[in-house]
């Protein structure tokens, strides 16, 4: 816990996983969700592979093998995740950030993030910590 | 606040980041003004007893003209005063144990990893 | 006296990390800290009755509370009977409440 914190309801979510790989993205947003749930602010600090979890490109598509087209299929993205949370926070009067590692976001080419995700580096992630009430970091394997 | 850095696995971005991705992050929030610490264990024991740079990749014409020195790495974290502790057993199970390690680092038991953990304020796994 | 909750996502069938991660949260609270488990994900698996794993019941037999997500139990359809005794079925929100009671929360 950070024991000066002022933020005493805000919590802090460091993640690297991208999208569509692992079992650990569906746990981290169910975390992120419990936590508005709960009504704590919720700080993200995405970094490497988690800065596509908010890219604005991402699109749907239909699958042929599960016989369903574009429309059907609904194919969860992200950045609707994301943009979900943050409608979330702001009917609860609650607040919702997100930034991303800005060098992890040129390395990959998903500079288009959703509205509301910003672009940083790590003195940001210390800087969530340090003004949060505690933070959990989701490494990746 | 001070924040263990717990680091268990190694070599999973050195190529492509030319470093230890969260190595290089503690560096960064080093700098930022963080009170951190650093435990290598599992397969990051492995850093602790590096001696060189790591091999540059090559793909076709392409050619790596920065590989990761880890060394460096550690190394700076040192110069920032950031402790940096690795698991004996780690070394031990790995057959590494008696290798030397990178000056400034202390080996540790997996008894005193209990210690670390109780005086951290928070503890991140990378 | 500290209190932990790990957020148990590796299993000790696929990752031999795990086996020494329970060892350290037994560690832990013989040394006096409260500690709890929260198995997540593949990490539920050895919380199966009938599963064979040594080194997850040396955790169940420490002062260590073992509690399940209610979610990952039911992707891999564990029945109210299927769970080993001694472990909990959890709703996610405890971490949350961990955190918000300044608790130690770290992810294996």
């Amino acid at each position: 816990m950070n024991k000066t914190s002022p933020l005493n309801n805000t919590l802090t979510f460091a993640f690297m996983d991208p999208p569509f790989e692992n079992e650990r993205t569906i746990t981290f947003f169910r975390l992120l969700d419990a936590a508005l749930e709960k009504n704590a602010n919720v700080r993200v600090f995405a970094y490497e592979g988690a800065v596509a979890l908010a890219f604005a490109r991402q699109q749907q598509h239909g699958n042929a093998v599960h016989g369903r087209d574009t429309e059907t299929e609904n194919h969860p993205l992200t950045k609707d995740w994301i943009s979900a949370l943050q409608r979330k926070s702001k009917d609860k009067g609650l607040s919702f950030e997100w930034i991303n590692c800005g060098l992890c976001v040129d390395e990959r080419g998903v500079n288009e993030a959703v509205e509301g995700c910003g672009r940083g580096g790590p003195a940001d992630l210390w800087r969530y910590a340090s003004e949060s009430h505690n933070t959990l970091a989701i490494g990746t394997r | 606040m001070k924040v263990l850095q717990v680091i268990d696995q190694a070599f999973r971005t050195t190529g492509e980041e030319q470093d230890d991705t969260i190595l290089w992050l503690t560096q960064c929030m080093r700098s930022a003004g963080a009170e951190l610490e650093v435990l290598l264990t599992g397969h990051g024991a492995y850093y602790t007893v590096q001696s060189r740079t790591q091999p540059a990749l090559r793909f076709g014409a392409w050619q790596q003209t920065q590989p990761a020195d880890i060394t460096q790495d550690i190394g700076r974290l040192r110069e920032k005063g950031v402790p940096v502790y690795v698991e004996r057993e780690a070394l031990q199970e790995r057959g590494l144990f008696g290798l030397p390690v990178l000056p400034g680092v202390e080996v540790i038991s997996r008894d005193a990893v209990v210690k670390l953990y109780e005086n951290a304020d928070q503890i991140w796994h990378w | 006296m500290s209190h932990f909750l790990f957020i148990q996502s590796q299993d000790p069938f696929t990752e031999v990390a795990a086996s020494r991660q329970y060892q350290l949260a037994a560690e832990l609270a013989k040394a006096g800290n409260q500690v709890q488990v929260l198995l997540v994900q593949n990490g539920v698996t050895p919380a199966r009755k009938g599963a064979n794993c040594p080194a997850f019941d040396a955790l169940l037999a420490s002062s260590v509370s073992v509690l399940a997500d209610e979610f990952a139990l039911r992707q891999r359809e564990f029945g109210e009977n299927h769970l080993r005794d001694g472990v909990q079925p959890a709703e996610i929100g405890l971490v949350v409440d961990a955190m918000l009671a300044g608790h130690k929360v770290i992810w294996n």
